[in-house]
């Protein structure tokens, strides 16, 4: 792997769609771009998704060729495993602190045979799984993985050495150290992605400790073809479910858990992942309980029709409790909306809650950008300048700025690159001669 | 009496793997324990369905285990290799060892 240049044109944090996306719209006009992202592969939370709405198009099959654009393109430097500290304004730039994390490997002699993550003899729940799959304390981060670099988990490792011992290339590096890099960049993109609010915030849900209640990213893996169980199964018995529930604005819309906005992509989510359960497992029973459907993208609504024609049952109701009964089943207490208010209870043996969106990344002590008060990035110029922070220079894109669908975040993942272009441009800090050329 | 030479383990230099080991306080005991346990928890496993192909339920009655936990050492044995569906009984799936279904 290069090391970290002293001078970039512009600093991409996050390597999820909307990163990549930023670096390459930069990166293919001639703007050099360091990509960081913390994890040990680039892909964000995309490459981990089953399909995308409405089109089902498989979610990795679009992400690993933007994923492989990034990390070969010439103008662009990923550095995967790292986090960026601190970023000052220092004249017409900034100075960035990165610190890389030790991957106990060494990137340029690793091939990615897998031979170490075999051998290893520590179980651990994998984070790309959401915990319901194993990786092994030295692993590859998943198969569609970029770099596909092993990386050593220290805190579960047991210091047996048989990785050592079975790598090809004696490229496990024991004593790498964190380092700390700084270098200096024209422009900033936090493209840093979301979160999804935590199930303790709703006890009358299970607070996160029933088994069957499982969130919506954990279906995603569940449904995909290289998921943790290799075709959908509940996690407290591996039973096939045959009634599956979808609890919608379950940590969205809700003052009570702070999160009072819409957070526009589970309506979308819940539908394809009903529709995709209903073509997995034969005569499956889904019910989709909501407060109203928002399909207003393109072609979304659409899809909505199509799931109820398919079979999904689409009821108008508010969710008051989750409880578990026996086998690990369970019983949703549900207010009719649609009955005149009736309560009724009705038992599944799964339920998925439409979780929201929350920023995955703070800001505050890194970079003096505001943030609105829902956690987002603030954008004060929302409506002509959607990618501007409070902060000159620094830009923002995606979820970061809010929650939106992964084709929202592309296109504003273009806007912000050419908002960052125009002040490289401006500043002087690296005019590329053909647009300076064409400007003249 | 000549003197003694010393050529234990404590006189060579340590490896990079025992430095980073001492720098980072050794392996937990709660690390130990839940190594001790998966061990524990394979072996009972692999002995169950060496008898022949299981659901997550049967081995969960055969091995006094929680179901849920059955099947996630379950799932991290078909990931590494050592488990692989062998049909279903009703709705549950049934498992084997490789080589063996």
């Amino acid at each position: 792997m290069p090391e970290i240049r002293k001078r970039y044109d512009a600093l991409v944090i996050g390597g999820g769609i909307t990163g990549m996306q930023a670096a390459l719209d930069l990166g293919e006009q001639g703007y050099d771009v360091l990509l960081v992202e913390k994890y040990a592969s680039i892909g964000g939370i995309m490459v981990g998704l089953n399909k995308v709405f409405p089109t089902l198009d498989c979610s990795s099959c679009i992400c690993t060729p933007r994923m492989a654009e990034s990390s070969h393109h010439s103008h662009i430097q990923v550095q995967t495993w790292a986090e960026v500290l601190k970023v000052d304004p220092e004249g017409d730039g900034f100075v960035a602190t990165i610190e890389k994390k030790p991957r106990y490997v060494d990137e340029d002699m690793c091939i990615g045979c897998s031979k170490c993550e075999l051998e290893c003899p520590v179980d651990v729940p994998h984070e790309f799984d959401q915990g319901l799959g194993a990786r092994r304390a030295i692993y590859i981060p998943h198969g569609n993985a970029i770099p596909q670099k092993a990386v050593l988990d220290a805190e579960h490792c047991i210091f047996c050495g048989k990785c050592e011992k079975v790598c090809p290339t004696e490229c496990i590096v024991f004593d790498q150290v964190a380092e700390q890099v700084e270098t200096r960049v024209g422009a900033v993109i936090i493209a840093t992605g979301l979160d999804i609010t935590p199930m303790a915030r709703k006890p009358e849900y299970g607070g996160g400790r029933l088994l069957n209640v499982m969130n919506p990213l954990a279906m995603e893996r569940v449904q995909s073809s290289n998921g943790p169980y290799g075709r959908v199964l509940r996690p407290s018995d591996g039973k096939i479910p045959r009634k599956i529930a979808y609890v919608q604005c379950a940590g969205s819309r809700d003052r009570s858990i702070g999160v009072p906005y819409c957070s526009r992509v589970c309506c979308m989510y819940s539908l394809k992942q009903a529709l995709l359960l209903r073509h997995y497992i034969h005569g499956v029973e889904v019910t989709l309980y909501h407060m109203d459907i928002r399909a207003f993208g393109k072609g979304y609504e659409q899809f909505y029709q199509r799931t109820m024609k398919e079979g999904v049952r689409v009821i108008k109701g508010k969710v008051a409790t989750i409880k578990e009964v026996d086998n690990n089943d369970l019983v949703v207490r549900v207010e009719m909306l649609d009955e005149g208010g009736r309560v009724e209870e009705r038992r599944h043996d799964l339920v998925v809650l439409a979780q929201g969106l929350v920023p995955a990344w703070h800001a505050h002590g890194v970079v003096a950008c505001d943030e609105a008060s829902d956690g987002f990035m603030a954008t004060p110029e929302g409506k002509i300048n959607p990618s501007f922070t409070t902060l000159s220079g620094v830009f923002v894109a995606g979820v970061a700025a809010g929650p939106k669908d992964i084709p929202d975040a592309i296109v504003e993942a273009g806007e912000a690159a050419m908002a960052a272009a125009g002040r490289l441009q401006r500043t002087g800090w690296h005019k590329v001669p053909a647009v300076a050329a064409a400007a003249n | 009496m000549g003197e003694k030479t010393t050529t234990g383990k404590a006189d060579r230099p340590k490896r990079p793997i025992e430095i980073l080991r001492d720098r980072l306080g050794g392996v937990s005991k709660e690390l130990q324990a839940s190594v001790k346990e998966q061990g524990r928890i394979r072996k009972l496993l692999r002995g169950a369905l060496a008898g022949g192909p299981r659901t997550v339920p049967e081995l969960g009655a055969e091995c006094e285990l929680p179901t849920t936990t059955v099947l996630w050492h379950l799932m991290a044995m078909r990931r590494y290799g050592q488990v692989v569906e062998a049909g279903e009984a009703g709705d549950y799936v049934r498992y084997a060892l490789k080589g063996s279904e």
